[in-house]
Formats: C-alpha cells, structure tokens, sequence
C-alpha cells in the first residue's frame, strides 16, 4: 500500500558529515532506521521526516519527495530535464 | 523511541541488545538462518527430554540433566537472535522506534498465522491417531500440548530472526539521487 519516497538523506548526512547514530539519536530514532530510510527499505512517518528535516535546517522537501530527485548539478546549474 | 520515558531498566536492556559483539555470527541472512535452526533443533529436544523426564516411569535423571547441558547452548542461541533483531521482542515499547514497533507487529502477525497452522495441523493429528487407535489420544496429547506451548510462546521469536534483515554499512558513500 505505501508508496516509494524518495530520499536524500544519505547524501546531505554526509555533506553534513553526520553520523547515522548522532542523527538517530537526535530525532529519537534507531541507527538501522536511518540506514532503512537512505536505502529506501523503510518510510518514514511524517512525524519523523520533519524531525530530520528540523535537525538539517531544511524544508522536508528538500530531503524527502514522492518523485525522485533530480540530480544536484542539474539543480544547481539549471540544465532542463528531457 | 516513543515519548513515554525510559527507566533504567530499559536503558540498560537498550544497550544489551544492541551491544556489537557477536555481529559477525548475525551478519548475514545464512548464519541468521544456521542461529534459528539451531534454536528449533535445540527447543525440540529440551522439549523431547522434559517430556520424558515429567511422563516416562522409567529411572530418566539423565533426561533432566541433559535438559540443564543443552539449556547453554540454547541461551546462547537465543542471545544471538535477540542480537540480530536488536531486542524486537524483548525490549519494551517506549525503547523501540516506529520502524521497530512496525516490525514487531509484522513479526507477531507472521507468528500468529504460522502458529494457527501447526496447532491445526497437531489437532488434526491427533484426532485421526485417536480414531485409528483410541489410547493414541491419551499417550500423544500431552506432549503435543506441551510442544504446542513451547512453539506459541517461541515462534515470533524465530520469525523475528528469520525475517532480521542485514545491518546497513556504516557510513557506506551517499548515492546520489
């Protein structure tokens, strides 16, 4: 019944040079929760996705969406998608 | 966790059950797997021996005191799977997170069905060794009821390391989307 949702977790966890662990316990999470949301083997709740979102300093959109990312470069650098 | 404060006890069972010692023997679904046919085999014949040892006339002191030798390994298997499902089931709720509280009532469900069927299966069993032979009822009911306890109270746990999936590597390298 869920649907996918796609997630950018792994990468700014890492541009933010965080821990799996510090982040759990930031938002009152297991470890292996994390891991599950970065690999897409588990959804979070809303509940949880804004805390992460709130730990981050971003909109929860900016991490998590139902379509998937686009990559960054073409973000930042504006080139249309096809 | 849950927004209920955890005590001492729950911190203390946290950490346990998560400690990483012992991870190599649950890292992957083979071993798990290897872990909870062990404890089966093991559980079938601590049940096996106490069933003699409670039922047979016969001199059976042997039968108890290979139930305490087997009991070990048992606790040590036991230990593993626990560690492999990071304290599913034994940790209280407010100690689990959304995921896990998820995954444990997945697991109960699992274990609920898987039970129905074997209970239907031995009743079944037993009805039709009864009517083929009317003292079979009276000399296999109490074990199956005995073996029939041990299962309902182990089998979530056996579902619950059977269906642990493998840990995610520490700090593997962000994809990007």
């Amino acid at each position: 019944m869920s649907e996918q949702v796609h997630n950018r977790l792994a990468m700014v966890r890492a541009e933010r040079k965080v821990s799996r662990q510090s982040l759990a316990e930031a938002v009152g999470a297991h470890y292996q929760t994390i891991g599950y949301i970065e690999r897409g083997q588990y959804n979070p709740s809303l509940d949880l996705a804004l805390k992460i979102a709130k730990f981050f300093d971003l909109p929860v959109e900016a991490l998590f969406s139902l379509e998937p990312f686009r990559p960054l470069t073409d973000e930042v650098y504006g080139r249309k998608q096809p | 966790m849950t927004a209920t404060r955890m005590t001492n006890y729950d911190r203390t069972m946290l950490r346990v059950m998560n400690d990483p010692r012992g991870r190599r023997l649950r890292a992957t679904a083979a071993r798990r797997r290897s872990t909870v046919a062990a404890h089966v085999a093991l559980t079938a014949a601590i049940v096996a021996l106490l069933t003699h040892f409670c039922l047979s006339r016969a001199e059976s002191t042997w039968a108890a005191v290979a139930v305490v030798v087997l009991l070990l390994p048992w606790m040590v298997a036991q230990g593993l799977i626990n560690g492999a499902t990071r304290g599913l089931l034994e940790l209280r709720e407010r100690a689990l997170d959304e995921r896990q509280l998820a995954e444990r009532s997945q697991v109960l469900a699992r274990a609920h069905r898987a039970t129905t069927v074997l209970l239907a299966v031995a009743v079944l069993g037993l009805f039709a060794s009864g009517m083929a032979d009317g003292d079979a009822l009276r000399t296999y009911a109490p074990p199956a009821l005995a073996a029939g306890l041990v299962v309902h109270f182990l089998m979530p746990v056996w579902v619950a390391g059977l269906t642990a999936r493998d840990e995610p590597a520490e700090d593997e390298p962000a994809t990007l989307p």
